[in-house]
């Protein structure tokens, strides 16, 4: 019952042993105190997903969540998404398509578009942007980063996106 | 601020107790929005996330028992909330954003008591009973006399919510959840939710609540009445919804103005009996 706690949180990955007080957010500590500045941080209140990141698997408001809660669970950010240097798949479909103007929101598509995709591999179009409800984007009409996502879900030999035309 | 993560319903009820200013967090979705903004600051915080017994969800022959720590998304996707419990599953699926049905719990939205969402009218409609455990032991009330007012409930210090109870209700009965909002994802300007159980063309039980209306849902048993027994023709839904409007109390903001949501709440409840109705037929 201090209010300075020691945690470790498993961070894509790797271990970090932290101090952290109670009303701390994991947005808070990923920027502040691990300086992992890919996660963004917009409105604060759940309502834009600039902060978005996975707890096992699926999307989280980072700016929602205390840090304190999160012991023993998996946290991806943006910065444990490529492989190797190389970008991940859901990243070069939105380079290719043109889907990103100032990339703010970016973070937050990219890990939210990566857990629909693990989950449901082949998304239609009405599920992708059912499951990016939770992101805004203030630059881009949305047509493009869903047809990028589209792509990726797309069956060998299937046609382009309808995207267009629905 | 202070923080405990307690095993047990026990331990985290005398840890309320205990401390002036203590709040339970539970998804933490509402409860750390309104830290960031100011809204509140907690003197300790009595996280609910280690407390197995609060994720449970089991089953009798009268209905189903969802704990409090029972997330949005989970009732969202439970097929054993169907008949008259589809209003609740239905409306746990269209409440906000995947990201926060991912994070909020059924417990934190009855808590929270926030006149604006979907949960509470849906919980009204479907009688639930909410079970409370106290310093005095544990009780079971029913729903409506959880909510007191605008954020406001009947707990007292050193109590929570530790499930719900949705009873069956009447064989061939169908709820059903219709949300209005400016968009998808916003929070509703009105919200009807209901459950219908027909016999042949003929209403033999109804019970609708309002959300979004008022500083709790509003539940009128004169309306029900005047569907019930009908075959619920034009006249006697404009006339139930014509009650539930004049009772209404609804606010000003920026999803609707109070009188436009007087205007809904007829046409949305004619809406939202022909598509239960739909149901009670298919
Ligand atoms: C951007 C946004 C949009 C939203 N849109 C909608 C919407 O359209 N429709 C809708 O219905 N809801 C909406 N919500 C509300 C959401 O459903 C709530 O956040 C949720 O109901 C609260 O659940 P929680 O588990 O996060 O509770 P918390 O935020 O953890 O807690 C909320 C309150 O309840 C108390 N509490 C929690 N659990 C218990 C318990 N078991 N016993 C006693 N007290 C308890 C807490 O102390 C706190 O005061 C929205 C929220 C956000 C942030
Ligand atoms: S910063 Fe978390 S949702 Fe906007
Ligand atoms: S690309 Fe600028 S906010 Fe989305």
């Amino acid at each position: 019952m201090a209010d300075e706690i020691p945690l470790s949180l498993m961070i894509n990955g790797t271990t970090r042993a932290l101090t952290v007080a109670p009303e701390r957010t994991l947005l808070d500590v990923l920027r502040e105190d691990l300086r992992a500045t890919g996660t963004r941080r917009g409105c604060d209140q759940g309502s834009c997903g600039a902060c978005m990141v996975l707890v096992d698997g699926e999307p989280v408001f980072s700016c929602l969540s205390l840090a304190v809660t999160l012991r023993g669970r998996a946290i991806t950010t943006i910065e444990g998404v490529d492989a190797g240097g190389e970008l991940h798949p859901v990243q070069r479909a939105l380079v290719e398509h043109g889907a990103v103007q100032c990339g703010f929101c970016m973070s937050g598509i990219v890990l939210t578009a990566k857990a629909l995709l693990e989950r449901n591999p082949h998304p239609t179009v009405e599920e992708i942007r059912h499951a990016l409800g939770s992101n805004v984007c203030r630059c881009s009409g949305y047509v493009k980063v869903v047809e990028a996502i589209a792509s990726l879900g797309k069956r060998p030999g299937e046609k382009a996106s309808s995207e267009e035309r629905s | 601020m202070k923080y405990a993560e307690p095993e047990t319903v026990e331990e985290g009820i005398s840890l309320l107790a205990a401390t002036e200013g203590a709040r339970c967090l539970a998804g933490g979705v509402s409860l750390v929005a309104m830290m960031h903004a100011g809204q509140l600051a907690p003197e300790m915080l009595v996280s609910l996330h280690r407390i197995q017994e609060l994720s449970a969800i089991t089953e009798n022959g009268e209905g189903l028992w969802l704990g409090a720590m029972v997330r949005h998304r989970t009732v969202a996707a439970d097929t054993r909330l169907g008949g008259a419990l589809e209003v609740v599953r239905g409306a746990a699926e269209q409440l906000a954003h995947p990201a926060i049905r991912n994070m909020a719990t059924i417990g934190g939205s009855v808590a929270l008591a926030d006149p604006c969402t979907d949960l509470p009218g849906a919980l009204v409609a479907a009688s639930a009973r909410v079970e409370i455990a106290g310093p005095g032991g544990r009780r079971l009330i029913p729903v409506e006399q959880l909510f007191v007012d605008r954020f406001r409930t009947c707990l007292a210090r050193g109590e929570l919510v530790t499930r719900l109870f949705l009873p069956r209700g009447t064989r061939g009965a169908v709820g059903h959840h219709l949300r209005f909002s400016r968009v998808s994802g916003d929070y509703p300007t009105v919200s009807i939710s209901l459950v219908l159980a027909m016999r042949g063309d003929t209403c033999q039980e109804a019970r609708v609540a309002v959300g979004s209306c008022g500083p709790v849902p509003l539940h009128l048993t004169e309306a029900d009445q005047r569907l019930v027994g009908t075959r619920l023709g034009e006249l006697e839904v404009a006339e139930a919804g014509r009650l539930l409007a004049q009772a209404a109390a609804p606010i000003d903001d920026v999803r609707g103005s109070a009188e436009y949501r007087r205007l809904l709440i007829p046409r949305l409840l004619g809406r939202a009996l022909s598509l239960a109705r739909e149901h009670t037929h298919g």
